[in-house]
């Protein structure tokens, strides 16, 4: 997978699932917390990139990957 | 045929501010309320059991519906904090408390989330076979009495209630169809450890968006109805985030699936019929109900209405 396809199912998933939320570049590298996503916002979040990339995410790994590009990192790591 | 008749519930006066116990945790207020769901959380007293909370549903139920006491021949608890540890078993505590007639079986059932739907297969099921016509099966699993007081992600979540149901030969609604499932591989997601209960959130969250919606679709399927052909799906009421997503996953209109947990919380075996009771005697005409949890255990069935 290339990273614009890694990044862009990343995007997608965190836009939809959180409300009136809007990725900018400047927003790849903080933290979830910090763009408004909550802890169970991230639940989700990692289900279905999960299940849109392929990528089996674990509760331990889940909790590491606390900004955008670190997610995008991770789908194109595995 | 046998089926439900009518369906009582208690819920305890004695409630926590889950607001207030929010800003214990140090987790946002609006979190609580909006994503979790619950602004109050009903609480059994210390002194107050699992069969104080059962003969208050009784009375609830007596005071509406004609039940003949002496009729009764079946009884049936579940439970997975039982009374004096569950023996003896809580339901014989019941049925002295209720001073019912001595030819009457009794017996508990040791489930959680799951437990109504499977509770309400079993005590039909046992009464048909044994030629029964009058039963009463409880729901009252008091959490409570297990929680860890430093555990915000339990303590914010699981209230107290207690359920009957009237399970008798002239029944509103019968069952059409239903479907069970476990995981015990999963097992570890919630459970009992030394005491106090634990519980894998995201693990749970993960089952129920991607475990329950296909079970609903499958048993859909076997009875060739889609989800247009429910008017009622009562889900477990477990968090109010999940809920949704579950909700949006299986492909349900959200107005067929009420979400009501805000005074209660999550009530485990009792949440319900606790929905079920407000809704009775609008006499909607198909109801799915599905129960999920610790186990993992998972359980949806059918009912329609009895003309």
């Amino acid at each position: 997978m290339h990273r614009e396809e890694a990044a862009k199912i990343v995007i997608e998933v965190l836009e939809d699932n959180v409300l009136d939320l809007e990725i900018t570049e400047d927003m790849m590298d903080q933290t979830l917390v910090d763009i408004g996503v909550d802890s169970l916002d991230v639940m989700l979040v990692m289900m279905d990139i999960q299940e849109k990339s392929g990528v089996p995410i674990s509760d331990d790994k889940a909790d590491e990957l606390n900004t955008p590009r670190k997610i995008v990192d991770f789908i194109l790591d595995s | 045929m046998l089926g439900i008749e009518a369906v009582a519930s208690f819920v305890p006066e004695n409630m926590i501010d889950n607001l207030e116990q929010a800003d214990r945790f140090g987790a946002e207020r609006e979190f609580v309320e909006k994503k979790i769901g619950v602004s109050r959380l009903p609480r059994l007293r210390e002194d107050e059991s699992v069969a104080y909370g059962c003969v208050e549903a009784f009375k609830t139920l007596a005071k509406t519906n004609a039940v003949d006491i002496d009729k009764i021949d079946c009884l049936v608890v579940c439970t997975q904090n039982p009374d004096s540890g569950g023996l003896p078993h809580n339901s014989a505590i019941l049925h002295a408390e209720l001073g019912l007639k001595e030819e009457c079986a009794c017996f508990d059932i040791g489930l959680g989330c799951s437990g109504y739907v499977y509770g309400l297969s079993i005590i039909e099921s046992f009464m048909q076979a044994n030629g029964l016509k009058n039963g009463l099966f409880f729901t009252c699993d008091p959490y409570s009495k297990i929680l860890n007081p430093e555990d915000k992600n339990t303590c914010l979540l699981f209230g107290d209630a207690a359920t009957v149901t009237l399970i008798s030969d002239r029944p509103k609604y019968v069952r059409a169809a239903a479907k069970f499932s476990t995981r015990g591989a999963g097992r570890e997601a919630l459970e009992k450890v030394d005491g106090h209960l634990t519980m894998n959130g995201r693990a749970v969250f993960n089952f129920a968006l991607m475990d329950v919606p296909k079970q609903i679709k499958s048993l859909l399927e076997l009875e060739a109805l889609s989800v247009t052909d429910i008017d009622l799906f009562l889900l477990h009421q477990g968090s109010r985030f999940m809920l949704e997503n579950t909700i949006k996953r299986a492909g349900i209109p959200a107005d067929r699936a009420p979400i009501e947990l805000s005074q209660t919380g999550n009530t485990v075996s009792s949440s319900i019929p606790i929905l079920l009771e407000k809704r009775l005697d609008d006499m909607p005409g198909v109801i799915l109900m599905s129960g999920f949890g610790v186990g993992l255990s998972w359980a949806s069935a059918i009912y329609t209405q009895n003309f």
